[in-house]
């Protein structure tokens, strides 16, 4: 109990207060790639804080547009606790396992487009298609690689997968995972040349275009949060070594991993275009496929 | 008080309910009232029956009904903890839609209810004969009893060409899936001699020792009746024209409840009948297969889908896919696996349950619609939930539901089946390529049903619906929907009591040999799963913890919210500084993934195929001129009947000329015969 409860605010710790840090990394890399200067690392926390006292905009006075915002950070911080930080037993291992994390991550998305529906805006509406595609195809991809890894080790639970990983060391099925779910991660996180859902220039925000002041921060902590937690789940269940078990030095080896997995999302978010939500379909029908024969070579034990 | 007697007396009172609402049909609110009042009385007593079986184990009736013994059958009644899950399935579900239908019928003006209550609980009474009877004869005379009391509901709207047609197709193609189990149970009565349950386990049986091929066909005409009645595909052609022609009360029983006596059949045969051998595996595996096609195929259709009842409609074809896969995988691993199979049998049964939950909920939401704006049209709808909240909110938590999304109850069911066929699919790759075609199914179905929310209770209202001055549903619906909700819900956050009563009821279907035991299955703690297919626990779910946590997460997240201290002002929807009209910048049913809706759209010649599905027409039936003509009555007895009394008539108007003196000379003429005639009589004498 106090185990998990320590593990648990390491990973709040993480995926709430230090996932700012992580965006103006990225912020900082993409600066560098364009010739800038950049603003400091500290910027998304003064983005956070200034959004946060602005006035509120609601269009209707619908509940579900207050509570949307906060469903969708809570449910990823419950997400966060789902997924272990430099341990092999995530804080909330028998509340849950690999399945819940994927529906809860899927319910914070989901509380996302019922905030964009209910403000009745058109452009809203069309980037909340546009998520619900995306969430079509890259979801299942998150689903798959963890289902190689299940296959694996023959369990769901994610402290199983951690385990049998670091036990048996690189396996061809477990690389192929990893490589999907690393490229579906760019998605997930909202970034370019993914974030079609929002699409600034065509969309003018399109999920959040009715979003502001403390609803929009929370939104765009959601977005944070979701980095932190899918570099941890990739780097914790496909790159778990080395294991030293010594608490304090492995969350230290983790959030290193986790450091270049989001240096490399910022990289390819700095040089890619937006594409068009089609070729992005069907880019996400290509890397399933790449999931899918890391589950067939699961199957024979490869 | 006997539960029998209780039980034969629920039964006679839904029969004398029928005639009694025949009566009262003159006011269509009086007859729902008592057709409720009448299911109430039956649903309470059901309900004693089944917690009777539930804590004192099966009932069966010692001395039959009703002997045949030209047949040399018997009506006799057996109900075990199976036919008791069934049975409060049936009585609850069937209970809040009476209830739902007292004010909803009113939106039929010009029909009558007699049409409708009688018909209504002689469906529930059939419904009720084929849970608990346990004789095969008896079973299809129940069984057609639920399908023409059915076929009369669904055909309600008699003006309509597209109810009758629907109507018609739901007949032809359930007729034939009957016609199909009862040629099978006829092969069975003739070697055994007897149409019991017990006699047509032992022909399986005997036959699987002497013609293994003969069994296979019994079990593949069984497989297709009952296919044809939970609407799986290909055989399920029916339910998509069908439930959306019923009205809302009657489809709910039909997606809720009626589509499952297909699910309880192929238990009783696959499960019950059928020794555990390779043939269960192998049969599983079929039955997997057309699972995984029913939910593949009949979910993207349903995306497609811009009419409510009809995507709805679709959704069921979908979610029975997800029953028969666990099912199927169930059978398939009980020869080897029994861990795994029995938790995928568990799951299909846990799922029939909540697809009766949210099934029902979401058609009494769409009828709800209706009943205030008069149309299903999803392209024509929206802003609903500022103008009908309960509705609205009812209908989000069956759209969550149904999405399988934590902690609501298919969550669990689904949970069970990705892991039984992926832990299991380790032996069976076919059933992990169903598996990983079920989670993606499971996106595509939260897709559709955020485009159901979306478009009727969210979005922009168009003026249309504006006008029509809408307040929310009486409350005879809003309960009803209610319940449902709650129930959706309940049945997520406490999946271990639902667990095992779905586990009596499996063992009691002639698998408790083969089941380990509970705890071993799901573990020891009263409030979670902690779920072991193979050494230790491979899963977990607890939920009470899970909402816990939520809501603890909320809390922090809302008070940094409310510590901004941010004021709020309602504004005006932003269109980048211009003025539009609400209706020309909706965002319609039909542009919802459209991309997406693309990638699985094929064009075969000159035929859209949408969703893969392909729309099956029903060639116009013409019988030959010839026949027509001699079965003509109309040509043979009316009209030369008719033409005959034209003819007298106007012999006989001849007579009448109009003139007084005519007329005199008539009387006269006649007085004068009369006198003739009299006096010759008197001479006579």
């Amino acid at each position: 109990m106090a185990v998990a409860i320590g593990t648990g605010a390491i990973n709040i710790l993480l995926a709430l207060v230090l996932s700012p840090l992580f965006e103006g990394l990225i912020r900082k890399i993409k600066a560098r790639i364009h010739s800038r200067v950049g603003p400091p690392f500290v910027q998304p926390y003064y983005d956070l804080l200034k959004l946060l006292g602005k006035e509120d905009l609601q269009v209707s006075r619908s509940y579900l547009l207050r509570l949307a915002p906060m469903l969708t950070l809570s449910s990823l911080l419950v997400a966060a606790l789902l997924v272990p930080i430099g341990t092999i037993k995530p804080p909330l291992a028998g509340t849950g396992d690999a399945l819940l994390l994927v529906y809860v991550i899927g319910l914070a998305a989901v509380a996302t487009m019922l905030a964009s529906m209910v403000s009745e805006n058109p452009y809203s509406l069309v980037g909340m298609a546009r998520e619900m595609m995306m969430m079509l195809t890259v979801e299942p991809v998150m689903a798959v690689s963890l289902m190689v890894a299940a296959v694996n080790c023959r369990s769901f639970m994610v402290s199983d997968m951690v385990a049998w990983h670091s036990v048996h060391g690189p396996s061809l099925s477990m690389i192929l995972a990893g490589l999907a779910l690393f490229l579906a991660m760019q998605a997930q996180a909202g970034k370019l040349p993914f974030d079609v859902a929002e699409a600034e220039t065509e969309l003018i925000g399109g999920l959040f275009i009715e979003q502001s002041g403390p609803k929009f921060a929370l939104f765009k902590w959601a977005l944070m949060a979701k980095m932190v937690i899918f570099s941890a789940i990739l780097v914790e269940v496909f790159m778990p070594w080395p294991k030293t078990l010594n608490l304090p030095l492995d969350v230290a080896i983790t959030v290193a991993k986790m450091l270049v997995v989001i240096l490399l999302i910022g990289i390819i978010d700095s040089v890619n275009p937006r594409v068009k939500i089609n070729q992005a379909l069907s880019y996400f029908f290509v890397v399933m496929f790449v999931g899918l024969a890391g589950l067939a070579f699961a199957l024979v034990g490869a | 008080m006997d539960p029998l007697v209780v039980l034969y007396g629920s039964f006679a009172l839904l029969i004398a309910g029928a005639i009694v609402t025949c009566l009262t049909s003159f006011n269509a609110r009086a007859s729902g009232y008592v057709a409720f009042v009448v299911m109430l009385v039956a649903a309470v007593a059901v309900f004693y029956v089944a917690a009777r079986v539930f804590l004192y184990g099966p009932i069966v009736s010692q001395q039959p009904l009703l002997y045949l013994p030209g047949l040399a059958t018997s009506l006799t009644v057996r109900v075990d903890q199976m036919s008791a899950l069934f049975l409060v399935l049936i009585f609850f579900i069937s209970l809040l839609a009476t209830l739902y239908s007292v004010d909803y019928m009113l939106y039929y003006r010009h029909e009558s209810v007699v049409r409708y209550y009688p018909f209504l609980l002689a469906f529930v009474a059939g419904m009720m004969g084929v849970v608990t009877v346990s004789d095969m004869f008896f079973f299809f005379v129940f069984w057609e009893f639920m399908t023409l009391a059915s076929y009369a509901l669904v055909i309600y709207e008699k003006e309509s060409p597209v109810t009758l047609r629907a109507g018609f197709k739901y007949f032809f193609l359930t007729h034939i899936g009957t016609i199909c189990m009862f040629v099978a149970a006829i092969i069975l009565y003739q070697h055994q001699g007897s149409f019991s349950f017990t006699a047509m386990a032992a022909g399986i049986k005997e036959l699987l020792a002497s013609n293994p091929g003969l069994v296979d066909v019994i079990l593949a005409l069984f497989f297709i009746g009952c296919a044809t009645k939970a609407a799986a595909l290909p055989f399920g052609v029916w339910l998509p024209d069908a439930h959306p022609a019923a009205p809302s009360g009657v489809s709910a029983i039909l997606s809720g409840v009626m589509i499952k006596m297909g699910i309880y059949g192929l238990l009783r045969v696959f499960v019950e009948f059928l020794p555990v051998s390779h043939t269960t595996y192998v049969w599983g595996m079929i039955i997997a297969c057309f699972g995984a096609l029913s939910l593949f195929v009949g979910t993207l259709t349903a995306l497609v889908q811009e009419d409510s009842k009809r995507l709805l409609a679709f959704h069921s074809i979908g979610q029975i896919g997800y029953v028969l896969l666990a099912i199927g995988a169930g059978l398939s691993f009980l020869p080897i696996l029994p861990a795994i199979s029995a938790v995928a049998l568990i799951a299909g049964l846990y799922h029939v349950v909540n697809h009766a939950c949210f099934k029902s909920l979401l058609f009494l939401n769409a009828g709800s619609v209706m009943y205030r704006t008069g149309t299903r049209e999803l392209n024509k709808l929206g802003g609903l939930a500022g103008l009908m909240p309960v509705t609205a909110a009812t209908a989000l938590v069956a759209s969550l539901s149904i999405a399988g999304l934590p902690p609501f109850n298919a969550f669990v069911s689904k949970w069970l089946i990705f892991q039984t066929t992926i832990i299991g699919g380790i032996d069976a790759p076919l059933l992990l390529v169903f598996g990983v075609a079920a989670v993606f199914i499971s996106g595509v179905t939260l897709a559709s049903f955020m485009k159901f929310m979306g478009t009727s209770f969210y979005g922009k209202r168009p003026k249309l619906i504006d006008s029509l001055g809408i307040k929310d549903v009486p409350a005879t619906m809003i309960v009803p929907q209610v319940v449902l909700a709650a129930l959706c819900v309940a049945l997520g956050v406490a999946p271990f009591a639902v667990l095992t009563v779905l586990y009596l009821a499996l063992g009691s279907a002639g698998l408790s040999s083969y089941l380990p035991s509970l705890l071993s299955l799901f573990g020891t703690n009263p409030i979670a799963v902690g779920l072991s297919l193979g050494e230790g626990v491979t899963g977990a779910w607890n939920p009470l913890v899970f909402v816990v946590i939520g809501v603890i997460t909320f809390l922090v997240v809302w008070l940094i919210y409310v510590d901004a201290g941010a004021k709020v002002r309602i504004t005006e929807s932003w269109y980048c500084g211009e003025h539009h009209e609400p209706d020309l910048v909706k965002y319609r049913a039909h542009s919802y993934y459209l991309p997406f809706k693309r990638l699985f759209t094929f064009k075969i010649g000159e035929h859209q195929i949408e969703g893969f599905y392909p729309e099956v027409k029903l060639p116009k039936i013409t019988p030959p001129e010839g026949l027509r003509r001699a079965l003509d009555l109309d040509r043979l007895l009316y009209y030369p009947l008719a033409s005959l009394i034209m003819v007298l008539a106007r012999r006989f108007s001849d007579v009448h000329v109009g003139v007084a003196q005519v007329y005199v000379a008539w009387m006269s003429l006649g007085m004068l015969a009369a006198i003739v005639v009299l006096l010759s009589l008197a001479q006579a004498l």
